[in-house]
This record gives C-alpha cells, sequence and structure tokens, in this order.
C-alpha cells in the first residue's frame, strides 16, 4: 500500500480529545455519556478503548470519527480543532482522512465488494485508473481478490467486515477508527480481523483506534485505555503485544 | 453515483415497478387525451378553415358585423387590386369573394328571412360542394340556382327542383324579386346557419342587388401556421396601397373556435395538473417511506464523507430515474394506447365541424414530450422533500437507526 513512509512520522498526534463532553437529552434527564475526557491518538497507534456496555465507548468513537458534535470540550484533528468546521468541511476531512469499521460492518447492499471498497474513492474523485489498482491491491490484501464481484449478502460476516476493513482503508487514511468490529462476529473470526487490523498496523504504520468491550481483543493493542461511565480509566502500555 | 441510485431503484423491486407503473399510467393516459385534444383540435382548425378560409379583407365595418346597407361594397377596381396583392404573399394558393344580403325567402305561401350568400361557384378556395347533402353544388353559369340549409327545407318543405322567390332592397333601395330553382341541400356546422342561409351564384346576387361590387375577399394559404405571416404582409400592402381595409385570421373570425380553443387550453392544462398531483403524492409517499428504511445506510455513507449535498442529489437522483424510466414506458404505452384507438376507428364529429371522421390520436412532440416531463418533474420534485429530510438528519443518530 505503501504507507510504510507514515512510520517515520510515528509519534505525531492524529487525533486529540481535549475534555470531551457529552449530554444527551432524554425527555427532561441529562444523560451525561462523556465526561472530560482526555486521548490522543499518534501516528503508528494501535490504541484499544475498553469498557463494558454503556460505558461511552460508541460516544466517544462517534466524537472522535467526526460524525457527532461535542456538549463541550474539542477534537483536534492533526492538531488542528474541528468544533468549529461547518458540516461539509467535517465531511471533506472524514472522506480524505479517516477510516471508519463499524460493528454491523454497514456495507451498501446493492453494490459489489470491489464497488464498496471503490465507494470512497469516487468521493475523493480519485482517478479511474488509480481506483481500479488501490481497489485491486487492498482486497489483495485483506484476502478476498476472489469474492470481488460478490455482493455483501452473498458474503459470509467475516468476508464482509475484511470488505469494511479494505473500504476503510483504500484511501490511506490518517487514522482507522472502529467500534466493536468483532462483536457481530464468532471468535475465529474475530481473531482472524483483529490479526489482519494488527499487520497492517505493522506492515503499513495505519493508526488504529478501537473501541470494544471484547477481552479478546484486548491483546493485539500496544495501548489499552478503560472507560467507564464516560471517564477514560487508566492507561496500560504494552511494548510488544502478543495474540493471546 | 448517478448509478448508485438507478441501482438503488433495484433494492425492492416490487416498490419500484409499483411507483413506476404509476408514473408510466399517469403519463399514458394523459399522452392519449392530450393527442386525443390535439387531433380535434387540428380538426377543427381545419374545418374552420374551410368554411371561412384562411383570413378575409373587407371593410372593417363589414368584418366587425355593424355594415349597414351596402355602403362599404368593394367596387371592381378594388376588388382587383386586394385579390392581386394577396396573391402575391407567398403561401397563398388562391383567393375568392363573397356578397351576402338579408332577402325574403317566398315558396307557395310561406316566407322565411334568410340570409343570402352569394358566392362563386367552384372557386377552388372555399369547396361548398363538400357541404351538399342533397342535389348538386353551384356550378360555373349557373344563374338561378340556389342551396338551402337542411333545416330550412324541412321548415319549408323544400325539394331539390322546387323553385322559390327571393326577394331583396337593391343597393340604390328598390325592391327587387326573382324565382330561383333549388339545386341542393347542404348541412353545416351550425345549426343557425342550416336554418336561415342560402347560397347563390355571386353573379346572380349582384344582379339582384343591382351592383358590380363585393362585400369581402377570402384568401386561402398552403399552411395554417402562415396565416398570420400572410395577413401581417398583406395589411402593410393595404396601408401602403391606400385601401382603408381590414383583415382578419380564421381563428378571430370564428368566436366559436375562440370559444372552444380556450375551452381546450383549460382542459389540457387541468389534465396535466392533475397527473402532476397525483405523481406527486404517491411517489412522495413511496419515497419517504424508501429513504427512512435506508436511514442507517444513509448514515453510513454520510460518515464515510458524503456531503449532505451529496446524498441530496443522490436521493433525488432517485426520484429523477424513477421518472425517467416511468415516463419513458408511460410513452411507449402511451403510443400503444393511441394506435389502437386510431385503428379501432370509432366515428367521432368534433363540435364545430361538418363531417364525422375516425376518432384519432396525433402524437406531436408537444404530445409525448408534455407528459414525459411533466412526469420527470412530478417525480423528481417529490422525491426532493423526503429527500431534504433524510440530510437534515445527523450521521451519528442516522447510524442508530434500524
Ligand atoms: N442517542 C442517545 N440518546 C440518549 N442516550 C444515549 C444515546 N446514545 C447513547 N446514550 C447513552 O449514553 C451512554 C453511553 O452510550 P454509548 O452508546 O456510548 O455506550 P457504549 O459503551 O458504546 O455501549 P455499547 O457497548 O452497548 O455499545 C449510555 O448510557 C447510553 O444509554
Ligand atoms: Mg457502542
Amino acid at each position: 500500500m505503501g504507507q510504510g513512509s507514515f512510520c517515520y512520522v510515528k509519534g505525531t498526534p492524529v487525533l486529540e480529545a481535549r475534555e470531551l463532553t457529552k449530554f444527551y437529552t432524554l425527555g427532561k434527564e441529562k444523560v451525561r455519556a462523556l465526561d472530560r475526557v482526555d486521548f490522543t491518538a499518534r501516528q503508528g497507534d494501535f490504541t484499544v478503548v475498553n469498557g463494558p456496555s454503556g460505558s461511552g465507548k460508541s460516544t466517544l468513537l462517534n466524537l472522535l470519527a467526526l460524525i457527532d458534535r461535542p456538549s463541550a470540550g474539542e477534537v483536534l484533528f492533526e492538531g488542528k480543532p474541528t468544533s468549529t468546521l461547518p458540516e461539509r468541511a467535517l465531511a471533506h476531512l472524514r472522506r480524505e482522512k479517516i477510516g471508519l469499521v463499524f460493528q454491523t460492518f454497514n456495507l451498501i447492499p446493492v453494490l459489489s465488494a470491489a464497488e464498496n471498497v471503490e465507494y470512497p474513492l469516487l468521493l475523493t474523485r480519485t482517478p479511474r485508473a488509480e481506483r481500479r489498482e488501490r481497489v485491486r491491491a487492498i482486497l489483495a490484501e485483506v484476502g478476498l481478490s476472489d469474492l470481488a464481484r460478490r455482493r455483501p449478502d452473498e458474503l459470509s460476516g467475516g468476508q464482509r467486515q475484511r470488505v469494511a476493513v479494505a473500504r476503510a482503508l483504500v484511501t490511506q487514511p490518517r487514522v482507522v477508527l472502529a467500534d466493536e468490529p468483532t462483536a457481530n462476529l464468532d471468535s475465529a473470526t474475530g481473531k482472524q480481523i483483529m490479526e489482519l487490523l494488527q499487520g497492517l498496523n505493522r506492515e503499513h504504520c495505519v493508526t488504529f483506534v478501537v473501541v470494544t468491550h471484547d477481552p479478546a481483543v484486548v491483546p493485539y493493542a500496544e495501548r489499552v485505555l478503560t472507560i467507564r461511565d464516560g471517564r477514560i480509566g487508566g492507561e496500560e502500555r504494552r511494548g510488544e503485544p502478543r495474540p493471546a | 453515483m448517478a448509478s448508485l441510485a438507478l441501482r438503488n431503484l433495484s433494492r425492492n423491486r416490487r416498490r419500484t415497478l409499483l411507483s413506476a407503473g404509476i408514473v408510466a399510467l399517469g403519463c399514458a393516459l394523459s399522452l392519449a387525451v392530450l393527442g386525443f385534444v390535439e387531433r380535434s383540435r387540428a380538426l377543427i382548425q381545419e374545418s374552420t378553415v374551410q368554411q371561412f378560409g384562411n383570413l378575409q379583407i373587407a371593410d372593417p365595418k363589414v368584418l366587425e358585423g355593424r355594415a349597414e346597407g351596402f355602403a362599404s361594397l368593394l367596387p371592381p377596381g378594388d376588388r382587383a387590386r386586394v385579390e392581386a396583392l394577396a396573391r402575391a404573399e407567398r403561401g397563398v394558393v388562391g383567393t375568392t369573394v363573397q356578397l351576402s344580403f338579408s332577402g325574403l325567402l317566398a315558396v307557395r305561401r310561406t316566407t322565411a328571412v334568410v340570409r343570402a350568400v352569394g358566392v362563386v361557384p367552384q372557386n377552388g378556395v372555399l369547396d361548398y360542394d363538400r357541404l351538399v347533402v342533397e342535389g348538386r353544388g353551384l356550378r360555373p353559369g349557373d344563374l338561378g340556382a340556389l342551396l338551402v340549409g337542411r333545416t330550412l327545407a324541412e321548415e319549408l318543405g323544400l325539394r331539390v327542383g322546387d323553385f322559390v322567390n327571393l326577394t331583396a332592397t337593391t343597393v340604390a333601395g328598390a325592391f327587387n324579386v326573382s324565382p330561383l330553382e333549388v339545386v341542393g341541400v347542404f348541412r353545416f356546422s351550425s345549426a343557425e346557419v342550416e336554418r336561415a342561409q342560402v347560397f347563390v351564384p355571386l353573379a346572380f346576387a349582384q344582379l339582384l342587388l343591382a351592383t358590380d361590387g363585393v362585400e369581402r375577399v377570402v384568401v386561402r394559404v398552403d399552411r395554417l401556421g402562415r396565416t398570420w405571416e400572410v395577413a401581417r404582409g398583406i395589411e402593410g400592402k393595404l396601408s401602403a396601397g391606400g385601401l382603408p381595409l381590414a383583415v382578419r385570421t380564421w381563428d378571430v373570425l370564428s368566436p366559436f373556435y375562440r370559444g372552444l380553443s380556450g375551452f381546450f387550453d383549460l382542459l389540457f392544462g387541468f389534465l396535466v395538473a392533475a397527473v402532476f398531483v397525483l405523481v406527486f403524492f404517491v411517489i412522495l409517499q413511496i419515497l419517504t417511506l424508501s429513504f427512512l428504511e435506508r436511514m442507517r445506510e444513509l448514515g453510513t455513507i454520510r460518515a464515510l464523507g458524503t456531503t449532505q449535498g451529496e446524498v441530496f442529489s443522490l436521493l433525488v437522483g432517485e426520484g429523477l430515474w424513477l421518472g425517467v424510466l416511468g415516463g419513458g414506458v408511460g410513452v411507449l404505452g402511451g403510443i400503444a394506447l393511441a394506435a389502437l384507438f386510431n385503428a379501432a376507428g370509432i366515428p367521432w364529429q368534433p363540435p364545430g365541424t361538418v363531417e364525422a371522421v375516425a376518432l384519432g390520436v396525433d402524437l406531436t412532440p408537444r404530445v409525448v414530450g408534455i407528459p414525459w416531463g411533466v412526469s420527470v418533474l412530478s417525480t423528481a420534485l417529490s422525491a426532493v422533500l423526503p429527500a431534504y429530510q433524510a440530510t437534515r438528519v445527523p450521521p451519528a443518530e442516522a447510524l442508530r437507526a434500524v
């Protein structure tokens, strides 16, 4: 993928959260889903945010992915504040620099695997020949070259998530954010997906932030953060992470 | 992106077929009706021109129907000049003249007030023979010959071969009377004319009225659409030649046509509006549902960096495709329906025409283009509101939808 060069700048902050706070209003009640969270993801990091259900993981991830706006605090992308950016500018940041992987895969059902992967490149107006080549290369990387023409409903869960990973990576984003990427997969398939992400991180220096409540995901991280009741607790750094 | 919009239509085939079917039905039906109205209008135009010519030239008082006596007749010199200058216009195929007057028709012991129209028999411009239902038309060389309207003949008990006396005042104001033979009975598009009008040879009319003048010059043009151009040309020449005469085109001469044309336009407009509204609301419902069902997917593509504007165009694009395809099928269906009607040959007499014709549907560009355009427009417009609403949902919220 030619992303090796990113590792020369390993360690520069890509995504930062400052005092990030989010309230939801449910009728008259105010739910504090996120409470003054500080967070930094650096180039080349593989971060896992671990926490129980309802702890605010998705809320945090949505804010970091710039698809939701905080009640207070700030998300900095490549060092620049984002809260004052209009919706259009956020969409452009997302398409160019952020990759997203969802728990439920979220592929477009009427498009083939290859077309789903191609979609973000259409948004970035990448020339046709380059699109073809990039889609081919990334599908090979995730091991789906033979299934490129299949529709999502003709693929297994693990295969669908591979397509989703390929879609998130095809634009060579600065950071890939994943919300419970293994939750809808059996444990063996989940393991394969995590190995795929880990390989991409190690070989191509892709920056990952994965939120999960699945303890099996934790061993793949270089860095594990714990979230509880909307607050980030301790940080654990692992020098050389080893899969369980 | 355009192809994604098209592919989105393949999601729920039944619903897409239903929507396209509704658009197609509206399009096909309005096409057939518009084509029928268009054909009727063309027939009525043709019939009107056959009765009045494309345009007439006379003293303004004559054309406005407020001439008194015979003060406004054209003397032979003027008549010749007017006919010559009209014939010199490009597109003019011929001219003829008329001289009409009121008279008293006496047969046996009954009398009737009639309007007599003196015409040049077989003039090649206005075809009176076509109107004759009994007997024969007027021929060159006829003098004391008369065509009577169908109702008038019935009321007076007149038969072909009967003799009548026609009394009128001469130009100088004296009474004059002459016998004539009924050579034919004619029908007409208007009951009033059938009850009160007779045709006589121009030569007879001039003899009875003791004049060599005529009342009006009738001009026939090769194409209907050229009428107004010719009228302007003649008007220019008349005023340049110092002739104080006016020109009236067929659409103004026939009050019946004027009323009918307005009615047709209203019908046309009403039909188009009705189809538009119907298609708009049905498709609005269907698309609203279709977009709501896909809320999570719309959230996904927003999360991937698709802007609100791009999502909006995608969704409106679906409506547009639906209209283009549904309308296309509708046009084909409408053309098939038209062919069916045209082949069936159902007899029908449009109002204001003399003969019954086969019921027909004209397929002009307008007849095909308007229903198709309206289908596309109404379908695309019906996508606008639900598409706008769908793009207002923040991506994080849209992603939570099930
Ligand atoms: N749209 C919303 N409206 C109201 N409350 C919400 C909304 N979204 C989340 N919450 C609440 O905010 C808190 C954090 O939710 P969040 O979805 O971030 O948790 P999570 O850690 O992702 O949970 P899970 O593991 O179940 O996905 C929860 O108490 C949840 O009920
Ligand atoms: Mg969650």
